[in-house]
């Protein structure tokens, strides 16, 4: 009879009690930085792109995609507005990720007892990325058009189960079918991606280090993370409206002509990391090895980072991962440019560096640090 | 105009369009460029009178209705008067009608150019790195070819087309048009004005985004500073 007593709704719906426990628990501990906040701020522009695509859906056709895209851009009310939100807010998720990374890389995050928690921030990482690329291919431009072309080719000449899952994701060669089809995995990845953010989330409170005198969720990290959400949004805001196009190939504004290869054929900046895999590894099963490779290095890191745990990074941890986000960076750079003698030589140098760091440079000095 | 302050954005967006006197040729600028640039409606309608007079005679700009025109200054009664001018296979353009396609298909357009299609104009000036002033470029950029330098039959030497050479033919010459607004149409002129127009048709929510974007950012900025203080604030009672 006990549960009767409380107030109508909250006897009925128990979840009510445990929001409120969340919300109040003085469990957190004090001086998150502002950063700490970059995983609610994804999940809220995962809602965000999730809003705006449902919009897009709604007029898109991929059986004459570029021309319908057209239509939301000119003559549906405000379609130019949040196809600009749905193309920028990308933009903001793939640097919230990237910075994400980075940061773990740099605190260390991912040492025990935060194994999980990174391996499932690898693990949202790559399904965002399979998202941002079909969104990229559902654009049907001049550059995608060529891109999914080549992915759908080089998946086809994969044998065994790689081969078979080329087949069955892309249901067979490039023609009519294989937009639509897309189209329904980017949506379904898109909300399937909530399931992820709410595992990371509550493999986030496991991985924190227990508090003795902490704060509550609300008022103390709500208004935080308030303040962070405003900035994002203003970076967001002048993004969208000033550079709308931050990032991406020009040559793909175009309509796609199946006789016509385009003078550059890269993708948009986030995919830009793991896209020229290709560029150096030429054949599929090279670029397929070259992708899985920069993964499984991420993923390994808990076990290639020797030192103790919980011990604060030294100066040549910060030393190296600058150099090696410097290293992604440029690498991303030489991408983006028409293929030439210097640029493959840098390419090979750049990816070769990335190994090294990976598989030499950082066991070593962490190893070194540990003595 | 990239000098332009807040204030002077706003006054500008107020008044009425700028005065005739700058020279927009030495060195070439546009009035869209720039993070606060909006169009220049007088250029944009300049533009599409070449636009219609030389351009649409050989390509398309199937994204475009006449419909659009609104958006560079005409009113409803010009447009309907423009587009009644247009036969279509169909009878006299309307409103709602695309853009005159000039040739019924790709292949027809190919055998009329020697292989060559004419691209279609909608996205061109978004499509191609350096937009706007790759277009003036292109159409500006034709010379005697060197000695040196054989073209491939049906081609013209022209430095700003990757490969040196383009098989559209100079389009633009000279007082090819007369302009109602009594601005010389030399071919550098045309050439401007018709980089400025397909600038719009490519983006023509350029003004209306930037507008929203004002108001939106400033709004941020004042509400940042509010969340920050509100989140300190908030943080001294707890220590």
């Amino acid at each position: 009879m006990s549960t009767l007593s409380k107030p109508w709704l909250q006897s009925r719906f128990p979840l009510l009690d445990s929001f409120r426990t969340y919300l109040t628990a003085p469990v957190l501990p004090r001086e998150k930085p502002y950063l700490a906040s970059l995983p609610v701020l994804i999940a809220g522009a995962l809602i965000f792109q999730l809003l705006s695509g449902l919009v897009l859906s709604l007029f898109y056709n991929p059986a004459d995609a570029f021309n319908s895209i057209q239509f939301i851009d000119r003559s549906v009310n405000y379609g130019w507005l949040i196809h600009a939100f749905h193309e920028t807010g990308t933009t903001m998720i793939f640097g919230a990720v990237y910075l994400g990374i980075f940061r773990a890389l740099w605190l260390r995050n991912y040492k025990a007892p935060g194994e999980l928690l990174w391996f499932l921030t690898l693990g949202k990482f790559l399904v965002l990325l399979l998202i941002g690329y079909l969104g990229y291919v559902l654009a049907d431009g001049a550059v995608s058009y060529w891109s999914l072309a080549n992915s759908i080719g080089g998946a086809f000449g994969l044998s065994g189960v790689p081969g078979g899952i080329g087949v069955w994701f892309f249901g067979g060669p490039d023609g009519a079918g294989t937009l639509p089809r897309l189209a329904v995995f980017h949506g379904v990845l898109a909300v399937a991606m909530i399931g992820i953010l709410l595992l990371h989330h509550a493999a986030r409170r496991g991985a924190e280090p227990p508090v003795t005198r902490g704060v509550s969720l609300h008022p103390y990290y709500t208004s935080q993370i308030f303040a962070a959400f405003v900035i994002y949004a203003l970076i967001f805001a002048v993004l969208v409206f000033f550079a709308p196009h931050l990032g991406e190939n020009p040559l793909n504004r175009g309509p796609a002509n199946p006789l016509v290869l385009p003078v550059t054929v890269s993708p948009p900046w986030y995919l830009l990391p793991l896209s020229n895999a290709g560029h150096v590894f030429v054949s599929a099963w090279g670029a397929l090895f070259a992708v899985l490779a920069r993964i499984a290095l991420l993923a390994a890191l808990p076990w290639l980072d020797r030192s103790a745990p919980g011990k604060p990074p030294g100066f040549p941890h910060k030393c190296l991962s600058l150099v090696l986000a410097l290293d992604v960076i440029l690498l991303c750079v030489w991408a983006m440019q028409p293929s030439s003698f210097i640029g493959g030589i840098l390419l090979v140098l750049f990816t070769a560096y990335y190994f090294f760091h990976f598989i030499v440079l950082l066991p070593l000095t962490t190893a070194l640090e540990a003595r | 105009m990239r000098r332009l302050l807040l204030a002077g954005f706003a006054l500008a967006c107020l008044a009425a369009p700028r005065a005739q006197a700058e020279d927009t040729l030495n060195p070439p600028h546009w009035q869209s460029e720039g993070v606060f640039g909006s169009y220049d409606k007088a250029a944009l309608q300049r533009g599409f009178l070449v636009y219609q007079t030389v351009c649409a005679a050989c390509h398309s700009a199937n994204a475009l209705h006449y419909r659009d025109l609104d958006g560079i200054g005409f009113s409803t009664e010009q447009i309907a008067a423009l587009a009644a001018g247009v036969k279509l296979s169909t009878g006299p353009a309307t409103l709602d009608d695309a853009f005159k396609n000039p040739y019924p298909d790709p292949q027809a357009a190919a055998a009329a150019f020697g292989g060559a299609i004419p691209p279609d104009l909608s996205t061109i000036a978004a499509a191609r790195p350096g937009g706007t002033r790759y277009i003036f470029n292109l159409l500006t950029s034709y010379a005697a070819a060197p000695a040196d330098f054989l073209p491939l039959p049906g081609h013209y030497y022209n430095t700003a087309f990757p490969g040196q050479q383009i098989a559209m033919p100079p389009p633009l010459k000279d007082n090819q048009v007369t302009y109602a607004d009594g601005v010389a149409a030399t071919s550098a002129q045309e050439a401007s004005d018709v980089a400025a127009f397909l600038t719009w048709a490519a983006t023509p929510n350029l003004d209306a985004s930037k507008e929203i974007g004002l108001r939106a950012v400033l709004f941020l900025i004042f509400l940042a500073f509010i969340a920050i203080a509100t989140k300190r604030k908030i943080w001294r009672e707890t220590v």
